[in-house]
């Protein structure tokens, strides 16, 4: 219970030191909201300055996002002045959500059985064959593998879109770019704690009983190895929605990555914010689900935290 | 199941391109940051608002000025009341009539302090506007009057013979009182759009697309109304990406590409590519306030230097043009100034500007050292090193300093630089450009020069009425001015694009300006 607690007040403080900072950072940074590409006299900055409560002392402005904040107002954007940041954030989400998800499962449905077949047979040709292709993944970043596939499929071949998002075609290769580093990487999470898994005693015996192979591998090892995949699975999602920044900007997909950099370039101070704080709800809701569901599956994680939860400190 | 995805795929696919039959897909640099003409800033906003507005003057295709809204007006003797007369039967796009007193409301608007438009100062030619834009006096004593539904009187501060052009701008488009009345500054969402001009708003996706329907009220102005039935605008911000989408045939034209890619573009897009002349002006500005700068041998010295031709020839290698005047050549009824010593060959401007920088008290033992600062990206490198290369050959130190463009300008805005690449753009009019080297200019004239000669020229520029005669007194102030080089003119931007042949009625011009009204697809 106290540890629950301690946990929420850490997350409540780091999630104020995130917006403080990032309050702080953007209002340092050179260059400011309505410098464009012609000049602005005096009087109209100010009257911009005050439009925005640009011209408050600093705690003021501070303090008056937190109240907004607090009730759900993300408030007016810098720069896109037609929508609110709350308009442009639910506009995005859903295009960075599929991305990401889709990403997810296209990660899932490569990485598992390619971790799978590799950790059965630890050390042969297939194995190292298997992870030097997944090597691959990790060794070309989005920023290069995107505009390779754009030039492949969609300029030479004419399969696929470049860019936009008009259409579920629009999806496949962004896709396809964010998920293959993380194929690679659940791939040699679920290779090393199968190979582990089979050297455990009871997989042993399962053997020597004669069992079926397949399922000594679908009721015995795949539970087991599972676990640290799933705690993987934590960190990997929130990977996959923030490492949306870059595929959404090779392939101009309309997503919140993409709001993010624009408003970034432009010191669109609220939509930075708003966009930061979206992304670290996320990882601390993907975090906190991805320990959960370990404490659930895994019998020694349980006893470990139930120790240290009920041992007098 | 797969076979189903796949399905939907294909169905998702022919919608789209059934979609597109009619409707024109336009390759935009950006996303908009507003579709409200009070409050926009940006040139590919300009791009949207003028196919959804229409002023009292307008483009023709071929990006020329012509009677708008207004058939035609009259001027007073002393340049200072301009009447306008409304076409008759002008209407919204939602039928409402459309008067004189729409536009007084839209005048006022525009420099209401409360509006905080950022381009208010386009319309300070108009008697009172900058009072009222700082809360001095109130809207009621701008010089904008209906005299009745039909007529709308213009009173100005001073004579402005350019009028005219300036009220092509968006912070000269009437907006729709009767709906933003009713509810506020949401008038610009798609379901409340009402606009004037030859298209409506649809839909904005932001980041995806700004989708315009053809306006059917349009053609009771008399004017050419569109032939194509919508436009969707695309953000492409990244010349690559541009370059990618044309290539792949997602976009109908696209606004700019690669440099590097200029060559392939001539092989594989010979009837596609379309280079034109952008009325612009790219220089390299003196930090006035900085020793040495504040030496006009200094600044001669390394004008002097400097081959334009060569710059714009084999280091852009992108058909920009070499100036040597600051005002482009392209300005209309305007004998654009060179610098002195352009007509020199090149051994001979060395020689002079090695002679300058030695008077100066610069010589092998004490070179002299500057920062030579521009924005990002890898055009503008070769273009910064070029440049070092020739300060280089007059025994100058360049260090080379990049940063990202709204850095860049902010830096030259607070004078924090000792030489600078910078631009002008757009108006066909050359006291938009020479106006930049006036003392009163404010944080624009980013060098902070000072010539009380050149002071006293434009002001008897600013008094004169007629046209011809204010741009001659403009070209002796211009010559004035640059024998002071406060900057070293370098080019004319030229404006690459890609514009699918089947795609009739675009005329290139020298303020790469395409109303779609005047698009057809074949």
């Amino acid at each position: 219970m106290s540890a629950a607690l301690t946990r929420v007040l850490l997350t409540v403080i780091a999630f104020l030191a995130i917006i403080t900072l990032v309050f702080l950072l953007l209002r340092l940074a050179p260059g400011g909201p309505f410098d464009g590409e012609r000049r602005l006299p005096p009087d109209i900055e100010a009257n911009l300055r005050a439009a925005y409560h640009l011209n408050e002392p600093l705690p003021q402005q501070y303090l008056r996002y937190l109240s907004a904040l607090a009730r759900g107002d993300l408030g007016p954007s810098f720069r896109q002045k037609d929508f609110t940041v709350n308009e442009l954030v639910a506009r995005g989400l859903p295009v960075s959500l599929a991305l990401g998800s889709g990403a997810l499962v296209v990660a899932l449905l490569l990485g598992l059985p390619l971790g799978l077949v590799a950790g059965m047979q630890p050390g042969t040709r297939l194995d190292r064959g298997l992870m030097a292709l997944a090597g691959l993944g990790i060794a070309l970043p989005a920023i290069i593998l995107g505009p390779i596939a754009v030039l492949v499929f969609a300029v030479e071949l004419d399969w696929l879109p470049a860019a936009g998002s008009d259409s579920a075609a629009h999806f496949v290769l962004p896709i396809v770019t964010l998920a293959l580093p993380w194929v690679t990487a659940i791939a040699r999470v679920l290779r090393t704690s199968t190979a582990e898994t089979l050297s455990l005693p009871h997989i042993r015996t399962a053997y020597g009983k004669g069992l079926p192979t397949r399922r000594i591998v679908l009721s015995h090892v795949l539970p087991l190895a599972l676990v640290p995949v799933i705690a993987f699975l934590g960190p990997a999602t929130a990977g996959l929605l923030t490492g949306s920044v870059v595929v959404e900007q090779v392939f101009e997909l309309p997503g919140i990555g993409r709001y993010f950099v624009q408003a970034a370039l432009n010191r669109d101070y609220t939509l930075v914010m708003g966009v930061t704080i979206v992304y670290a709800s996320l990882l601390l809701i993907c975090n906190l689900l991805a320990d959960l569901i370990v404490l659930w599956l895994d019998p020694r994680a349980r006893a470990r935290v139930k120790t240290r939860v009920t041992t007098p400190t | 199941m797969l076979r189903r995805f796949f399905a939907l795929i294909l169905i998702a696919c022919a919608g789209f391109s059934s979609a597109i039959a009619d409707t024109l897909r336009l390759g935009n640099p950006g996303e908009p940051e507003t579709l409200d003409p009070h409050r926009y800033n940006l040139r590919l906003e300009e791009t949207i608002l003028t196919d959804l507005f229409l002023g009292l003057t307008t483009f023709d295709a071929a990006g020329q000025t012509v009677p708008g809204a207004a058939e035609r007006w009259e001027t007073s003797a002393d340049g200072l009341r301009w009447t306008f007369h409304l076409r008759p039967g002008l209407k919204w796009s939602d039928g409402t009539p459309l008067t004189a007193e729409d536009f007084v409301y839209a005048f006022r608007r525009l420099l209401d302090p409360r509006t905080a438009a950022s381009l208010a100062y386009f319309m300070y030619p108009l008697a009172n506007a900058e009072a009222v834009n700082a809360g001095r006096l109130p809207a009621t004593a701008l010089g904008a009057v209906a005299r009745d539904a039909q007529t709308l009187v213009l009173t100005l501060e001073k004579p402005y013979p350019y009028l005219p052009e300036r009220l092509l701008y968006p912070t000269a488009f009437p907006v729709p009182s009767h709906v933003i009345e009713k509810v506020g500054d949401d008038w610009v969402k798609p379901e409340h759009w009402v606009s004037n001009g030859a298209f409506t708003l649809v839909d904005w996706q932001p980041q995806a697309a700004v989708r315009l329907k053809i306006n059917p009220h349009f053609a009771a102005t008399g004017l050419e109304p569109a032939s194509v039935s919508g436009v969707d605008y695309l953000p492409i911000a990244s010349e690559q990406n541009a370059w990618n989408r044309y290539r792949a045939g997602e976009v109908d034209a696209i606004s700019a590409f690669p440099s590097s890619e200029l060559d392939a573009a001539r092989k594989e897009f010979t009837r596609d590519l379309r280079l034109s002349p952008l009325l612009s002006s790219m220089y390299l500005v003196f930090n006035t306030r900085r020793p040495p700068f504040n030496d006009v041998r200094v600044r001669e010295a390394v004008a002097l230097a400097i081959d334009q031709k060569v710059l714009v020839g084999p280091v852009q290698r992108a058909e920009n043009r070499a100036s040597t005047s600051f005002v482009p050549a392209l300005v209309s009824e305007y004998e654009p100034q060179s610098m002195p010593g352009a007509e020199l060959a090149r051994d001979a401007r060395l020689e002079r500007a090695r002679a300058l920088l030695a008077a100066a008290g610069h010589d092998a033992a004490q070179p002299l050292t500057l920062t030579l600062r521009g924005f990002s990206g890898s055009e503008t490198k070769r273009t910064l090193l070029a440049i070092a290369g020739f300060l280089d050959s007059i025994g100058v130190e360049a260090r080379l300093q990049q940063s990202e463009l709204k850095v860049h300008f902010a830096d030259l805005r607070r004078g924090d630089f000792d030489v600078a690449l910078a631009g002008w753009f757009g108006e066909n009019n050359p006291e938009h450009y020479l106006s930049l080297w006036a003392s009163t200019t404010g944080d624009v004239n980013y060098g902070a020069f000072a010539d009380p000669e050149f002071d006293a020229r434009m002001s008897a520029a600013a008094e004169e009425a007629d046209l011809q005669r204010r741009n001659a007194l403009l070209a002796d102030a211009e010559a004035v001015g640059i024998a002071n080089f406060p900057v070293v003119p370098l080019y004319s931007v030229t404006v690459r694009r890609l514009v699918n042949p089947r795609l009739d009625g675009w005329i290139d011009n020298a303020r790469d300006v395409h109303p779609t009204r005047f698009l057809r697809l074949r």
